[in-house]
Parts: structure tokens; C-alpha cells; sequence
């Protein structure tokens, strides 16, 4: 397993193969250490071949897939039960994935998700325990204290979305691994709990039975009797105040005859389920939004989009207008096109055959960008791929989306953008130009004209932002949504207090 | 011409008999017009190689698609994309045509349907006609009403009247080495005078009726049937022929040969090279110290108001956007950073970003239509549409001599179609070329079937390869338009020679210099 | 705050003047904001009666509530308070065995009640502190969306909006520039507004003020527009200051996001369909003819006098409608790219759904 293996076949198989095939008992430390680099020949090893092999757009999924195989891995090698000190790891090994590759938002998503599992697998326990011991007995004091202590926002709004990330991913990746002793700003990092005690973060979760964020002006400043019906009962969202904190007071909980381990092993191959088959459940959808004879334009070569519009083109015909997106994905395009299936360049996975669209009959034209504008006019709707969606209802998608959004409005085209949920990201976009990345100016320009690019400034912008109100309908593997109500379906998959990693 | 040559090389030699009746009489007609040497050269190049029942197949159709549009457009409407007949075009000149149809044939000259077909000769063209066919069929949705009329690559077939200067420039057109409205007319009206000076009125007819429906005409249907006549070209060609209608048949022909020299002499100065310095001008007034300038593809009006904004010291940077597969600004990006001006360069796909750091849009126009709306190289509209959602001035700099009285409202009804093959570059095919393992099996097993046949001893993997991919791809068509129109709204301001005007007052202007 | 504690020897107060208290609250405080000085006025209340039922109770509070709305021109932001008070009390004292932290199985629905209104009158100093605290919060990451470089537009009044642009002035990092649109009268406003301009430019931060009209034209410099508001509003939009809703519309058609800062006790229930919806009485439009020049003014003096009248007496308004200076509008949501709370960047979406959460 040496670096060097990797650097040959930096694919994701390969990658995944790599995992598998790690010797049982390589130290963490060394794992994480090979791990962290393997995100940046994700991106490296695309933009270095970028003279042949343009810089894919869609490695949100690879890194998704690589995200979770690998955090499978971590927490199957880690020893010992301390729910705290496993979130403390996969913290630690997320840091340092995003900030080998900030922009790739999905990594840090998943290593969420990860969190949250790990949460959700205590709080059931802790449900359970409570439950167990309904008089407040032993436990009560260390309980009470735990959420007189964690309950600190004191709006303590469940609501992740609304829980601000003020985490700006590409700064402070790049400034400092972020670690919870940035605490000011963070709303819901631990860390606040000891700048700004009892005022704000006391809270009894119980002020009302429908745990109603606005009543946090009220709460209990200091009671110290906070012990009934545990918060994880009461409503779903409650659980969020669980923190790292009453993890560790919580450790003791997983002493007794709980596996920790394999209930989040589960839940990450589960997780690993649904990045499966998030392309043939957003496609099930397909029939409900694509009808006979509509012209449909969509870009980019996302294999979302085109199982999308194979899983409408089994029922239904129609026309698909297609945008190579010169100069960073039209390689991938035409690949698509031709052969239905992304040519990542290692074409490792061969999975089954995969057939183009044409092949079922559609008839699919492909155009130059330049072209959207003049032909939106006979568009029916626009189908967008997306690199990553913000919780405020916009997306990050690859250079070109956002004028074909424009211009789809500007025609009253509806805008379709179809995700999976693991695209979604908590982050909120502070400042949208640090999430888009730039691209190599040899794909722009041939290195031929070597002189060109000397005297001129030449930029390859690879994502764009695509504001929400550009965007009619998102639709995801849970269905479709209106942008506007995207920010619960985030809240529903992250807690807040894994938001700032 | 390299895939001529490809092509040729393609085609089985048993057609080669379809060529024997033809090429003699082609080339002698040409070496009876015409006096150049590049003529014979492309014709020594030109393989003409069809089975008789597909050469008689496209001549029909061929001369169908003639027909219709010289009804459409009469000889001296500047063929816009479209054939729309303005109102002043449709009577005169149409009349003209239906009389001069017989007096041609009865003078021997070859028959349009003669000739047509020798001009499609090029094996490359026939790869292009075959997806021609399919889109028409296909593609009536978008764009299968302006396929009818198949691109002229060489001047093999051309009329052996279309004179020498005529033919190099038609190739120039069509390969874009002379692209841009502005140039185009202005080397049109250039070799005008070529011809016109080597022309002689035969006897019995006066130089006002005879120079332009018989000499003339077939020139123009040449250029036109390189590319599409712009509609500045076709603004000049209706100028000229209303000049040599009014020449006073009593003028000796030399002296009018002359005056209508000087008279072309003269509209190039006044419609372009002085309207170009008075919009230049007053455009560079427009950018100030620390300005943003966008622009997109290449205009050389554009490019005269940066330079002399530049000259003039103020500072200011320059962001061109380009697309593929022209990469027109590419030359202007290169033009100023050689005159010392900074400049960003991005393609379309990266205009949402480059509009982000401008401040002010300059376009060039192929045409200003009479409802306001831009008519301009295709993706112009996306950058007006940003540009204005930026709240950013766009201002338009267009000749006068641009205008038109036609109106649209997109950009499907009245548009130039060009060759799809033109869409995947050298290097794009090459890097489609792994994928061949992946094809599905139809695609694979016709090209194999197709490598076959011709002998296959090339290397199976030539870029060459993956347009018949495409073309063999059942479903899969590439599309290629060369302009769109951009609505009247995202335009700020227009600049034309007469001074600056909403894109609401163009008709007005319009007006005003086509009545002076 | 608890001067006086919860005895029982008060006599059941008619004696005691929720609206006074209402207004020392007001004016001992200057950051005090209007619903938070109305639930301290009715913990007060609470503390001068002796009412020892749920329904006492919420009777005390309902009269005195509407004592307290009708007895100012503007209620909207009062009756945040007034509202999250009430809705607080019901939802709690009418689900005794849930009773948050106080109650547990041992306590009768008596005792909660005592543990309730313990909790209320011990605590009332606390309310106000997470109130205030909450403007920090809000100020502390909001300042991320003012990014470096950025020109941030916005109209004066706002204590948040002022806490915010200064912690962003604070941190160095940030080097930002702020067109402050200034109200011409003397209102309080405006003398907020003022002190708000000296402390950014103290802070080194350029700041430029223009008047309410100067707003289209200064829009094409501006990044962003950061605005207060005095309450948040079902449908996510904002009721704030008159000029507000012009703000976002021009905002909106020049393209440049619109947020709104406002803290989450400022979410009231009310979903004014326009702007002629709101439940107050503005008198913005007065349309006349010459005849009635002299019934000017005199007749529509506010009742709540104090500032309107000042501005009647000292700026003599050309404008034959009542004054701008406390005078609100409604912003519509659709103009209105994010609220930012203590607890996060609500989209105006977010906001209905917290407003349902506690009134459904």
C-alpha cells in the first residue's frame, strides 16, 4: 500500500480496490495520513491529464463513494467503545479530507452524515437506557447536567438549516484546520459552551413538549432537575441537542453490552446503499416530470441526468438537446452520447453495459454552449446535473449552468435539478466565489499558443452558482422539492452540531 | 481541404465513372472563364465521384432548393439566412429573374442544374449531405427549414462566369478565413470591382441592364452558395445594382465602368471606413479610467474602439468571451494584449463569471433587425442576458450599412445552419477516440463495416473515425448554428455612425440612410 | 429587575399601569427592543397580580396586552412579544405533566403553575440578557456575509444591524465599505443611525450616507443590503422601517442580495397580504385638495406622541401624510434573500415553518 500504488491507477475503483485490500491492522494514524492525499489525485490526477482527460465534474460522487468506504474503514479499526472519542476521530479524519480538497463539498457531507450516525445510534441507547430507568435514578444527575450543559443555543432551533454553518470551507481549510477552539462564531460547536455559559446555552429541552425553538427566550436559566422524559423522546429534532459533550458523559452508557461499532458500520453501509441506488431512485421519478414530445436540454455528462431521462425514454419519447459544456466536461459529453456511459478515462468500472440515449430511441442533439440562448425558445424544460446544493436552495454546478438557468427563465423554461441527497450540504454560501474552482487554461487554449497564454489572462471557470430562485424544482431520491424547502431536507440529514467539522 | 483529400481516399473507386462525363466539361468551362490558376488547381484536387442516380437525386433537389429561394430572396435580396423578401426586393428584381431565365439558357450558358451538382462534388460534402438528410428529417422541430442548401466548399463547380477574385474569396467564406459581416462585404464589394472592371457588354445590350442580372448574378449566387450572404452583403449588392439600374445607358462604358468604381470606392469609405472612425469615436468616448470592458467573440469595430481607447490613455482592461468552435476572439484577445491592453479571455461557458468583473459590454452586430433586436454571432444573447442581469450598459457598435428592415423574434426562424462537422475539433475527436470499446455495437459494426470497405489499411483509430461515429449513431445529430438574436431589452444603447440610439430607433435610421 | 418579588400582600392591580411600565422599560434601556420590553411589562404584570389560576392568568395577560397595543400607534413589534408570551404560557401551563424542566410527575398542575410563574418572575433581568445576547450572536456570525471588499447598503435605525456592521468593522480582517441611508428628521433613528456612522468611521470603515432617494442611484456600487426589521412575518417577510420595502425592491431588480438581520423574538404572527394589511392604522396617505390646507396635522397627532409630535413641531413635513419617521412598511418575502438570526440564516421559508411550529 504505498503511495506510489495510488499514484499509478488513482482511480476511484482502484482506490476502493486499495481499501479492501489494506493489511487488517495498519495504524490509524498511518491510514488517515495515506487517506488525506488520495483526495487530491481525485482532482490532481484529473487536471494534470486535463490536456486529454478534462477535469471531470461529477467527482461528487466518487469522492463520495471513496468518503464512505473509507470512514467504514476507520471506524471498523477503531478500538475501544467511547462514542465521544469515535466522533473525535472521524472529525479528525474529516478535517483533513476537506481541507486537502475544500471544494469538494461531498466529502465533507458524508463525513457528517457519518456524525450524525454515530448520534443517532447513541441517542437510540440513550432513548433506550432512559427509558430503562425511567426514575431518574444514578444517571439523573449526570444527565441533567449533560443537558443543562449541550442544550446551549439558546433558541435551540432544531432546524439545521437555520443553524448557521460559519464555516467557510475554502478559508478557513486553508487558513487552519478548523478544531472547535475557533468557537467564537460557532454557533453550535462546543466550544461555546464555555465562552458563553448559562445565559444563553441553558436550556431545558422540555420548556414545551413540541420543542418550539421560539420559546428559548424563556427557558430555565439553571434547573437543575431537568430530568424526565429524555429530549430524544419528544421529537425527533431534540435529538440534535446531543453533543459531543453528553457523548462522553454518555460513555458509560456503552459499556454495558452495546456495540457501538457494528450499529455504525450499519448505518454507514447503508449510507454507502443509498449512494447506490440514489441514480435509479431519483430516476423514478423521471415519468412523472418528462412527457411525450417534450424537448428536453440538459449538459454535462452526469449519469444522474442521463439514467433520468433513460428511465423517462423506457415509457416516453422526446428530444433531448444536449450542451457539450466546452471546455471542462464536452469529452465526457460526447462520451455520454455516444456511448451512454462517462468516460472517466480508467474505465475501470465496467459494470453493465450501459446504453446511450440514442440507443433507446431518443433523439438527442448536441449543441456548443453558445447555443443555449438561441435555442431555449423551443425548449420544454431544463434538466441541470449538479456538483453540490446549498442549504439556501442554490447549487453549485459546472461552468455554463447558471447561464442556461438564465436564460431558461428569462424563457419561462421550468429548470429541473436533479441531485441525489448526498449532494446537499449544510454549508451556507457566505462568499459563492470561494466554492468555485478554476480549471486548467490549457483546456481553454492548446498549449500550442503558448505566447497566448502569456499574454493574455486566460480563466477556466469549472462550477458555476446557480442562485434558487433560477431553480423550479429540485429532485432528489426522496422526491422532488421545491428550492424554497430544501433547507429542511438538509436539516433532516445533518445535526447542527456537526456542521462546523 | 484536408478532408477532401480524406474523403477521397474514402470513396470506392467504381464511381469514379460519374466523373468522366462531367469533369471535362466542367473544367473546360472553367478554363474558358477564367484566366487563374487556382481554379485548376482545386480542380486537378476535386474528385467528383457519385453514382449517376445520386447525382440526379441532388441535382432535383438541389435545383428545388434553388428555386425556392431565388423566388424567395430574387437575385439581388441579400440572402439572409432566411429569405425573407423585404418589400423593395420583390418586385423589380424578381421580374428581372423571370425574364433573364431564358435569354441565359438560350446563350448556352450552363444550366444552374448543370452546374449545381458539380459544385458537390467534394467527397466531404457528401458526408456532409448525408446528415443534411437526417437532420432535415429529424430536426424539424428547431432548425430543418434552413437545410436546404448545402454548403459550397470549393470552388470546383462554379459557374465558369463566376469570376477568379469571386471564387477565392467564396472559399474564403466558407472557410471562414474572411468571417465577420463587415469584412465580408467589404472584400465582396472589392472583388465587385474586379469584376466589374473585366467586364465587356456584349453587343446588343447596355451595361445597366445586362451587368447585373447576367454578370453579376452568377457571382453572387456563388458567394451564396459558399455561405449565406450577410445582410450587409446583401444591403451592398441592393445598393450596387440600384446604382448600375441607374446609370444612363448613354454613358460610354468605360466612363461608366469608372464612375461605378469610384462609386464602390466611395460606399466603402463612407458606410464603413468613415462610419467605423465616427462610431469608433464616439464608442471610445464611452470607456472610461478603470473600466471592465466585456466583449464577446470578435468584432472589428470592437477592436478599433479598444484600440483607440487604449491609444488615447485610458486605462482600462478588456474580458473577451469566446466560443468554440470559431474561437473568433481568440485573434482580438491576442490583438490587444499585443497593443499593451490587459486582457482576460474565457469561453461562454465562463461568461456568468466574466460578467461578474465587468462594467461595460461592447458587441459588434452581423445586423440590427427593425424590431430593436441584435442579430449577432451565436451567444451573444447569453452574454447580453448576464450582462443585463448585471445591470451592465451593453452597448452595440454596428454600421449603418447593418441594418435591416427585417424583424425576428428568435433566433430559429431565420438563422445560418453550418456544418456539424465543424463542431468537434482535431484534438476533441482525438479524445473520443478510447471510447471506441464502449460504442454500442450498431455504431462499431457499421464504421468497422465502413473500414472495410475501404481498405482499411489506415489506422482504424483516426480522429476521422469519430465523426462517423456520430453519423452512424442512429438518434445523435451535432448542431451548429452561427448567430442568434438578442432581445431589444438587454441592449442599452446602440452606436452607429449617426450617432447613438436606443435599438428602438433603428428602424428610423434604417430608414433614414437607405432613402438618402 | 425583580425589585419588587411576587408577594401576595399586592393588591390585584388595577393600580398598575402596563403601559408606563412598558415605557420606563423603554426608556431605561436603550437597547431594549419593543417585544422584549413588553414581556418584562407583563412578567411585571404578573408580579403585581395575585391571580393563581391558568385562566386568571391568561385573562390578566390578554387585558393587558391590548391595554399595551392600543396604547401605541405601532403594536406589530410589541405584539411579537406580547404573542410569544402568551402562546409561551398556554402552551406550557395547559400541558402540566410536560412542564418543561420544572415539573415532574410529582407536581400537580398547581404546582406548576407556582413553577412557571417562579421561573417568570425570577427571571425576567434573563430574558432581557438572552435578548440582548442574541444581537451579539447575530452580530458575531453575521458578520461573515459581509465580505472583504464588499459594499454593504443599509438604512439606518436598526440596533442589530448596527451591532453587526460593527463587529464586522472590529475584526481587521475585513476591510468594507457601508452607504448608510439616513433619515432627515431627528428622529431616534436617525440619532442611532448617526452614532452607528461616527463608530464605523472610528473603525476606519468609509462609510457614505444618502438620503432615501439617493437609494437607485447609489444601488450599482452596492454588494449587499443588510436591513433590521421590527418583526418578521409569517410568509417570511419583514415589517421595518418605511423605505424598507423600496430598498428590496430595488434590491431585487438591480439583482443584489437582501438580508435581513433580525433576532427570533421579533417573528410575530400576522401575514399582511400588502401593504394597506397591517394592522395599524397609517395615515401615509392623505389625499387633499386646497380647501383643507388648515386641517392639517393637528388632527392625526399620534397618540403616542412623544417622537411624532416632536418631528410635527420641529420639521415641519411637506408631505400631506402623516411622517415617515415611525412609520413601517411590509417587505414581501420573494424580495428577501435571507433573514439572519441568532440561530442561523433562516430563508423566508424557515420562518413560516418556526412560526407554525410553536402556533399549530
Amino acid at each position: 500500500m504505498s503511495p506510489g500504488a495510488v499514484a499509478v491507477t488513482p482511480g476511484l475503483s482502484s482506490f476502493l480496490k486499495s481499501l479492501k485490500s489494506t493489511p487488517v491492522e495498519p495504524s490509524i494514524e498511518h491510514f488517515i495520513s495515506y487517506s488525506s492525499p488520495i483526495q487530491e489525485p481525485h482532482t490532481q490526477q484529473l487536471t494534470s491529464h486535463s490536456l486529454l482527460k478534462r477535469r471531470q465534474i461529477r467527482n461528487s460522487r466518487p469522492c463520495a463513494l471513496a468518503t464512505t468506504a473509507l470512514l467504514l474503514r476507520v471506524v471498523g479499526e477503531f478500538k475501544g467503545r467511547d462514542a465521544a472519542k469515535l466522533v473525535e476521530r472521524i472529525r479528525q479524519v474529516g478535517r483533513r479530507l476537506t481541507s486537502a480538497q475544500p471544494r469538494e463539498v461531498v466529502v465533507g457531507n458524508i463525513v457528517r452524515r457519518v456524525l450524525g450516525l454515530i448520534r443517532e445510534v447513541v441517542d437510540e441507547k440513550l432513548d433506550e437506557d432512559a427509558n430503562a430507568n425511567s426514575d431518574f435514578g444514578n444517571n439523573s444527575e449526570s444527565q441533567s447536567q449533560s443537558q443543562t450543559q449541550t442544550q446551549h443555543d439558546s433558541l435551540h432551533r432544531p432546524t439545521l438549516a437555520s443553524s448557521i454553518s460559519t464555516f467557510s470551507p475554502l478559508k478557513y481549510a486553508a487558513l487552519e484546520p478548523m478544531d472547535s477552539s475557533f468557537p467564537s462564531e460557532n454557533m453550535s460547536d462546543s466550544g461555546e459552551l464555555t465562552k458563553r455559559p448559562p445565559l444563553l446555552t441553558s436550556h431545558t429541552s422540555t420548556a414545551a413538549p413540541l420543542v418550539n425553538s421560539l420559546f428559548g427566550l424563556f427557558s430555565q436559566p439553571d434547573t437543575p432537575s431537568t430530568s424526565n422524559t429524555p429530549t430524544g423522546h419528544q421529537s425527533p429534532d431534540s435529538k440534535s441537542m446531543v453533543t459531543a459533550l453528553n457523548l462522553e458523559r454518555l460513555a458509560d452508557f456503552t459499556k454495558t453490552n452495546f456495540d457501538l461499532k457494528a450499529e455504525v458500520m450499519d448505518g454507514i453501509r447503508e449510507l454507502q446503499d443509498e449512494l447506490d441506488q440514489v441514480d435509479d431512485q431519483i430516476a423514478a421519478n423521471a415519468l412523472d416530470h418528462i412527457h411525450s414530445n417534450e424537448i428536453i436540454l440538459t449538459h454535462t455528462a452526469s449519469t444522474s441526468v442521463q439514467t433520468f431521462l433513460l428511465a423517462a425514454a423506457r415509457k416516453r419519447k422526446f428530444t433531448v438537446v444536449h450542451c457539450e459544456t466546452f471546455p471542462h466536461d464536452h469529452t465526457a459529453t460526447h462520451g455520454v452520447l455516444l456511448t451512454g456511459k462517462e468516460s472517466d478515462g480508467h474505465a475501470d468500472d465496467a459494470e453493465e453495459a450501459w446504453k446511450p440515449l440514442t440507443a433507446a430511441g431518443i433523439q438527442v442533439v448536441m449543441i456548443p454552449d453558445s447555443h443555449v440562448f438561441a435555442i431555449m425558445s423551443r425548449v420544454n424544460k431544463v434538466i441541470l446535473a449538479t456538483h453540490t446544493v446549498l442549504a439556501n436552495g442554490g447549487l453549485v454546478a459546472a461552468a455554463g449552468a447558471h447561464m442556461i438557468a438564465k436564460a431558461a427563465k428569462v424563457h419561462q423554461t421550468p429548470v429541473v435539478v436533479v441531485s441525489g441527497v448526498y449532494k446537499l450540504s449544510p454549508v451556507y454560501p457566505f462568499d459563492i466565489q470561494e466554492l468555485i474552482e478554476y480549471g486548467d487554461a490549457g483546456s481553454v487554449v492548446p498549449y500550442e499558443d503558448g505566447d497566448f497564454v502569456d499574454k493574455v489572462d486566460v480563466e477556466n471557470p469549472l462550477y458555476d452558482y446557480v442562485p434558487a430562485d433560477l431553480v423550479d424544482l429540485y429532485i432528489t431520491n426522496l422526491g422532488g422539492h421545491a428550492p424554497s424547502y430544501l433547507y429542511r431536507i438538509v436539516a433532516d440529514h445533518y445535526r447542527s452540531e456537526d456542521i462546523n467539522l | 481541404m484536408s478532408k477532401t483529400t480524406e474523403g477521397e481516399a474514402v470513396q470506392p473507386p467504381a464511381e469514379k465513372i460519374a466523373e468522366g462525363d462531367l469533369k471535362p466539361q466542367t473544367e473546360s468551362k472553367v478554363e474558358a472563364g477564367v484566366e487563374d490558376k487556382k481554379p485548376q488547381a482545386a480542380e486537378t484536387d476535386r474528385a467528383p465521384k457519385l453514382s449517376a442516380a445520386e447525382l440526379k437525386k441532388r441535382k432535383q433537389a438541389e435545383k428545388q432548393a434553388r428555386r425556392a429561394q431565388a423566388k424567395g430572396a430574387g437575385p439581388s435580396t441579400s440572402g439572409p439566412p432566411t429569405q425573407q423578401k423585404g418589400p423593395a426586393a420583390r418586385d423589380g428584381p424578381k421580374q428581372q429573374k423571370d425574364a433573364k431565365q431564358p435569354a441565359k439558357e438560350g446563350q448556352s450558358r450552363p444550366l444552374p442544374a448543370r452546374r449545381r451538382p458539380s459544385q458537390s462534388e467534394v467527397p466531404v460534402l457528401e458526408k456532409a449531405k448525408k446528415e443534411v438528410k437526417k437532420e432535415t428529417k429529424q430536426q424539424g422541430l428547431f432548425f430543418g427549414h434552413l437545410y436546404n442548401q448545402p454548403r459550397q466548399h470549393s470552388m470546383v463547380g462554379a459557374s465558369k462566369d463566376v469570376h477568379p477574385a469571386v471564387l477565392a474569396l467564396g472559399l474564403q467564406y466558407s472557410s471562414y478565413v474572411v468571417c465577420g459581416s463587415t469584412a465580408r462585404m467589404v472584400s465582396m464589394l472589392l472583388a465587385f470591382k474586379a469584376v466589374i472592371e473585366t467586364y465587356q457588354t456584349p453587343v446588343g445590350t447596355s451595361l445597366a441592364r445586362h451587368l447585373t442580372s447576367h454578370h453579376l448574378s452568377p457571382q453572387i449566387d456563388y458567394l451564396r452558395s459558399c455561405r449565406p450572404l450577410s445582410i450587409s452583403m446583401g444591403n451592398a449588392i441592393r445598393w450596387l445594382k440600384d446604382i448600375i439600374i441607374k446609370i444612363d445607358p448613354s454613358t460610354p462604358e468605360a466612363q461608366a465602368k469608372r464612375d461605378l468604381l469610384s462609386e464602390i470606392d466611395n460606399f466603402i469609405l463612407q458606410r464603413i471606413t468613415a462610419a467605423d472612425e465616427l462610431i469608433a469615436e464616439t464608442a471610445a468616448k464611452k470607456i472610461e479610467e478603470g473600466d471592465v470592458i466585456l466583449t464577446y467573440a470578435s468584432s472589428s469595430i470592437v477592436e478599433k474602439t479598444l484600440l483607440r481607447a487604449h491609444n488615447a490613455g485610458v486605462k482600462f482592461s478588456v474580458i473577451v468571451v469566446d466560443s468554440k468552435p470559431l474561437f473568433e476572439g481568440k485573434r482580438l484577445a491576442r490583438d490587444l494584449a499585443n497593443h499593451g491592453l490587459k486582457v482576460k479571455y474565457l469561453l461562454i461557458t465562463g461568461a456568468s463569471h466574466a460578467v461578474r468583473d465587468a462594467s461595460k459590454v461592447f458587441l459588434g452586430a452581423h445586423a440590427m433587425m427593425s424590431n430593436g433586436r441584435l442579430y449577432s454571432r451565436v451567444g451573444t444573447a447569453l452574454v447580453s442576458m448576464l450582462a443585463n442581469d448585471h445591470s451592465l450598459p451593453v452597448i452595440v457598435l454596428c454600421e449603418s450599412v447593418k441594418f435591416t428592415e427585417r424583424v425576428a423574434l428568435d433566433s430559429i426562424v431565420g438563422n445560418e445552419v453550418a456544418p456539424a462537422d465543424e463542431l468537434l475539433s482535431e484534438s476533441e475527436r482525438k479524445d473520443l477516440l478510447p471510447l471506441k470499446p464502449f460504442l454500442p455495437k450498431s455504431v462499431t459494426a457499421r464504421a468497422d463495416e465502413k473500414d472495410k470497405s475501404e481498405g482499411g489499411e489506415e489506422a482504424k483509430d483516426s480522429p476521422e473515425d469519430v465523426l462517423k461515429w456520430i453519423v452512424d449513431s442512429p438518434n445523435l445529430q451535432m448542431l451548429q448554428v452561427l448567430y442568434d438574436v438578442t432581445p431589444a431589452e438587454y441592449i442599452n444603447m446602440v452606436i452607429t455612425e449617426y450617432g447613438s440610439l436606443p435599438p428602438s430607433s433603428v428602424p428610423v435610421v434604417h430608414r433614414l440612410s437607405t432613402n438618402i | 429587575m425583580d425589585l419588587e418579588t411576587p408577594t401576595a400582600e399586592h393588591p390585584p392591580t388595577q393600580s398598575f399601569d402596563i403601559v408606563s411600565t412598558y415605557r420606563d422599560l423603554l426608556a431605561s434601556d436603550p437597547d431594549l427592543t419593543m417585544p422584549v420590553a413588553a414581556i418584562e411589562a407583563l412578567v411585571e404584570a404578573l408580579a403585581h397580580s395575585t391571580v393563581s389560576t391558568v385562566a386568571e392568568t391568561l385573562q390578566l395577560l390578554e387585558r393587558h396586552t391590548n391595554t399595551l397595543k392600543a396604547s401605541i400607534p405601532n403594536p406589530i413589534s410589541l405584539s411579537a412579544g406580547t404573542d410569544l408570551f402568551q402562546r409561551y404560557l398556554i402552551t406550557t401551563l395547559t400541558r402540566p405533566s410536560s412542564l418543561g424542566g420544572l415539573a415532574s410527575v410529582h407536581l400537580g398542575p398547581s404546582d406548576d403553575f407556582r413553577a412557571i410563574r417562579n421561573h417568570l418572575l425570577s427571571n425576567g433581568r434573563l430574558f432581557v440578557e438572552r435578548a440582548k445576547a442574541s444581537r451579539d450572536k447575530i452580530a458575531s456570525f453575521g458578520k461573515h456575509f459581509v465580505r472583504d471588499g464588499a459594499t454593504v447598503l443599509t438604512n439606518g435605525g436598526s440596533r442589530v444591524v448596527g451591532a453587526l456592521l460593527r463587529t464586522a468593522a472590529e475584526s481587521s480582517t475585513i476591510r468594507f465599505r457601508v452607504i448608510y441611508v439616513l433619515s432627515p428628521s431627528t428622529s431616534s433613528d436617525s440619532r442611532e443611525g448617526l452614532q452607528t456612522v461616527a463608530d464605523l468611521r472610528a473603525h476606519n470603515v468609509p462609510v457614505a450616507t444618502i438620503p432615501d432617494a439617493a437609494v437607485a442611484y447609489s444601488l450599482g456600487k452596492v454588494d449587499m443590503v443588510i436591513v433590521g426589521a421590527e418583526g418578521v412575518v409569517e410568509n417570511g417577510g419583514i415589517i421595518s422601517r418605511m423605505g424598507t420595502y423600496q430598498l428590496g425592491l430595488l434590491a431585487k431588480s438591480k439583482g443584489k442580495p437582501f438580508y435581513v438581520v433580525a433576532e427570533s423574538h421579533k417573528f410575530v404572527r400576522l401575514y399582511p397580504l400588502s401593504q394597506f394589511d397591517l394592522p395599524i392604522d397609517q395615515k401615509m396617505l392623505d389625499f387633499k385638495v386646497a380647501e383643507d390646507k388648515n386641517f392639517e396635522s393637528k388632527d392625526k397627532a399620534p397618540e403616542d406622541g412623544t417622537t411624532a409630535d416632536l418631528c410635527f413641531e420641529n420639521v415641519p413635513s411637506k408631505c400631506s401624510g402623516q411622517s415617515a419617521d415611525d412609520a413601517v412598511d411590509f417587505t414581501p418575502p420573494d424580495l428577501i434573500s435571507g433573514i439572519i438570526t441568532e440561530s442561523g440564516v433562516l430563508t423566508p421559508s424557515a420562518v413560516s415553518e418556526e412560526l407554525i411550529k410553536i402556533w399549530f
